[in-house]
């Protein structure tokens, strides 16, 4: 079934090209015109991904993303017009997984759907006994930290932790290799499959939600410790 | 003097105008002194000898009236006081109370004066320092009366007080400079706090504003500054705000009509031969105009980017490597270095461009580069592209750099861009505190050099 798209953008013009070139790329697109319009959509029928555009109308891109997150763990692709440093990581804050600035080419927007789309199908490929892989990241025995890999969940002690489908993948890479330091383009290119001049922030941006996520105390991170000048490791407790 | 005083400092011509109107207002003075206090003691010291002299001349009046004793001897028991000394004429003859004055000491005028009856005093200089002449007649003797009064003393406390007043003129004179560095530090102080402030605004602190003042003489310049300043910020704002305003006017259009181009080119088997090439035509200018686009607002945000943190470390020879990959040239062209060891500061993107538009600079004036370097030479990381065509020319070495500047006729055509590409390769590492020129390349063409200041460990 072709994966559906939801398109939220203001422009008449770029909305219906880019909807043309994402149909004729075996998406099944919607349209949003605006932020309100696309959070409707969303609580309606939430589709398997969206892009969003930064600048809108009342209701802007930040507003989307942060309304959607809070029910939805879908990858969401950022569109802006602005190269400006702080909208992309305030953008990336809010909850987005990856961004594209205007003007883009259509192949830089499959590409990093097609990298967001692989990562849901590993996530919830089936384990090969029957019996889901455990991965222990946090032996606190009053909340122990449970990575189960196969069925795309992390719990802490009962709770299951409300992780986008970004942060899981970026949690098992790291897990893949406990007590390694994987830098961050090796991060990059392995989660967003971005090349060598991917944006090294969307792995900082990344981090930073997932310890706020996974750790018990986020200002002072005991699992996923940053490597200065090196990158990130994984360090089961 | 006009000239020696023109290339000055403020400073300088504080404590010189402070030095010359103390040494002129103390010269002034202690000339006016000095004159005063000289005519003052020798118009006392002339009455003195005057006063003596009557004495001394009334006393040998009456000696000679009492017991008519002979001239000579009565000038003989005449003491006269202060080192004076009295000579006589009687009867033609001179009489003198010391051995080394005579008639010949007394000036002809005075004898001539007193020869027709009248006192009078003379003050001359003399072989043996100056001294005033008190001639009196004593016409009941028959006598002219002259008393010669040395004047060495006064003279000598006249060069004293001549000294003293003239060291006191200088010393006035230094302490007027003195208080004229003073004045002028004083005086340059605020002027520095405004350069420094000027300085700081430059380099891009535009919060940067002059502490307020109760001075009343500065509290206009520093309100005026501050306004200035103000105004300075806003526009700068409202020139950011611009350039975003008009990239998204210009981004959105674009990116409409290269996506719809895009579907056009996925649909490419459906048009007409001539359909086809118009849409190869279309495609090839719209990827130009996304370039010059881009080139545009890459200049303009080096314009407005502030001293943020610094950028992330990144190997200047692995990404000359993936840009040569990435852009389909081959990766053998490069020789660089170890890759930890060209690690510079910079963000990948705009390294990206910078090395990217030296390529393409080479491609379209050289036919491509023969060889692109990465090396370190001591603190800084060289990038180094040559070329083996017509090379520039070095007059113009330096003006390629700027915005705006094209290549010759020649080059010009279709490949040519808006000659913004190396302004932004100059301009990029300028702003990462490097340098970027042209010289001529050993391959017989151009040798580009971009030089980064190696990355802090």
């Amino acid at each position: 079934m072709a994966p559906r798209l939801l398109i939220v953008e203001d422009d008449d013009h770029i909305r219906t090209s880019l909807r043309w070139a994402m149909e004729d790329e075996g998406y099944a697109v919607d349209e949003a015109a605006s932020g309100e319009a696309a959070c409707r959509a969303v609580d309606a029928d939430p589709p398997d991904l969206m892009l969003v555009d930064l600048m809108l109308g009342r209701m802007d891109g930040f507003g989307v993303i942060r309304a959607v997150r809070r029910g939805h763990d879908l990858p969401i692709v950022v569109v802006s017009a602005r190269s400006d440093t702080h909208d992309i990581v305030a953008a990336l804050e809010a909850g987005a997984d990856d961004y594209v600035t205007k003007p883009f080419q259509v192949k830089e927007i499959t590409a990093r759907l097609r990298a967001l789309r692989r990562r849901v199908g590993a996530g919830t490929a089936p384990a090969n006994d029957g019996q889901p892989a455990e991965t222990v990241l946090d032996r606190d025995p009053a909340a122990p930290l449970v990575l189960r890999e196969g069925r795309g969940t992390v719990h802490r002690g009962p709770r299951q932790l409300p992780l986008t489908v970004t942060e899981f993948r970026l949690l098992c890479e790291l897990a893949a290799s406990p007590g390694r330091v994987l830098s961050r383009q090796e991060l990059l290119e392995r989660v967003w499959q971005h090349g060598f001049f991917g944006d090294e922030r969307i792995v900082d941006v990344h981090v930073r939600r997932l310890r706020t996520k996974v750790e018990q105390d986020p200002g002072a991170p005991r699992i996923v410790v940053t490597v200065r000048g090196l990158g990130y490791r994984l360090d089961p407790q | 003097m006009r000239w020696a005083l023109g290339p000055r400092g403020l400073r300088a011509r504080i404590v010189l105008a402070f030095a010359v109107g103390t040494l002129l207002v103390s010269a002034v003075l202690v000339g006016t002194t000095f004159f005063t206090a000289r005519s003052y003691l020798l118009d006392q010291r002339e009455r003195s000898a005057t006063r003596q002299a009557f004495t001394d001349a009334n006393l040998l009046r009456s000696r000679l009236s009492t017991s008519g004793t002979a001239v000579g001897d009565a000038l003989g028991e005449l003491v006269p006081s202060g080192g004076s000394d009295v000579v006589v004429r009687s009867h033609g003859a001179w009489y003198s109370s010391g051995l080394d004055v005579g008639g010949k000491d007394v000036p002809a005028a005075l004898r001539h004066l007193v020869g027709s009856g009248s006192a009078g005093t003379v003050r001359e200089s003399s072989a043996v320092g100056p001294r005033m002449v008190v001639g009196i007649p004593l016409s009941s003797a028959h006598l002219e009366f002259y008393e010669i009064s040395p004047l060495v003393e006064l003279q000598m406390q006249l060069h004293t007080l001549a000294a003293v007043l003239g060291a006191g003129a200088l010393a006035a004179t230094a302490a007027g400079a003195g208080f004229g560095i003073w004045a002028s530090r004083r005086v340059v102080h605020p002027l520095e706090q405004v350069a420094s402030a000027a300085t700081r605004i430059a380099a891009g602190e535009l919060t940067t504003r002059l502490a307020s003042t109760d001075d009343p003489d500065l509290l206009a310049i520093v309100g005026s500054f501050n306004t200035m300043v103000d105004a300075l910020a806003a526009r700068i704002d409202r020139d950011a705000r611009f350039v975003g305003d008009v990239s998204h006017e210009l981004r959105s259009p674009l990116t409409s009509l290269i996506t719809s181009v895009e579907v056009m080119g996925a649909r490419r088997e459906e048009l007409s031969s001539r359909g086809r090439q118009a849409l190869t035509l279309v495609e090839g200018q719209l990827a130009r105009f996304r370039t010059t686009l881009d080139d545009l607002l890459e200049l303009a945000r080096l314009d407005n980017a502030r001293a943020d943190e610094t950028p992330p470390a990144v190997s200047l020879g692995a990404l000359a490597r993936e840009v040569l990959v990435a852009s389909g040239r081959p990766a053998d062209l490069l020789r660089s270095d170890d890759d930890g060891r060209t690690t510079v500061h910079g963000e990948k993107n705009r390294l990206e461009r910078a090395v990217r538009n030296l390529l393409d600079n080479a491609d379209r004036h050289a036919g491509g580069a023969c060889c692109v370097r990465v090396e370190r030479r001591d603190a800084a990381v060289l990038l180094i592209v040559d070329d083996a065509g017509p090379g520039v020319a070095p007059p113009d070495r330096e003006r390629i750099f700027e915005r705006f500047t094209r290549g010759p006729e020649a080059a010009r055509g279709s490949l040519s861009g808006a000659g913004l590409g190396l302004a932004i390769v100059a301009e990029t590492a300028a702003r990462l505190g490097g340098a970027a020129w042209c010289a001529a390349s050993p391959c017989g063409g151009a040798r580009m050099t971009v030089s980064l200041p190696v990355a802090r460990s």
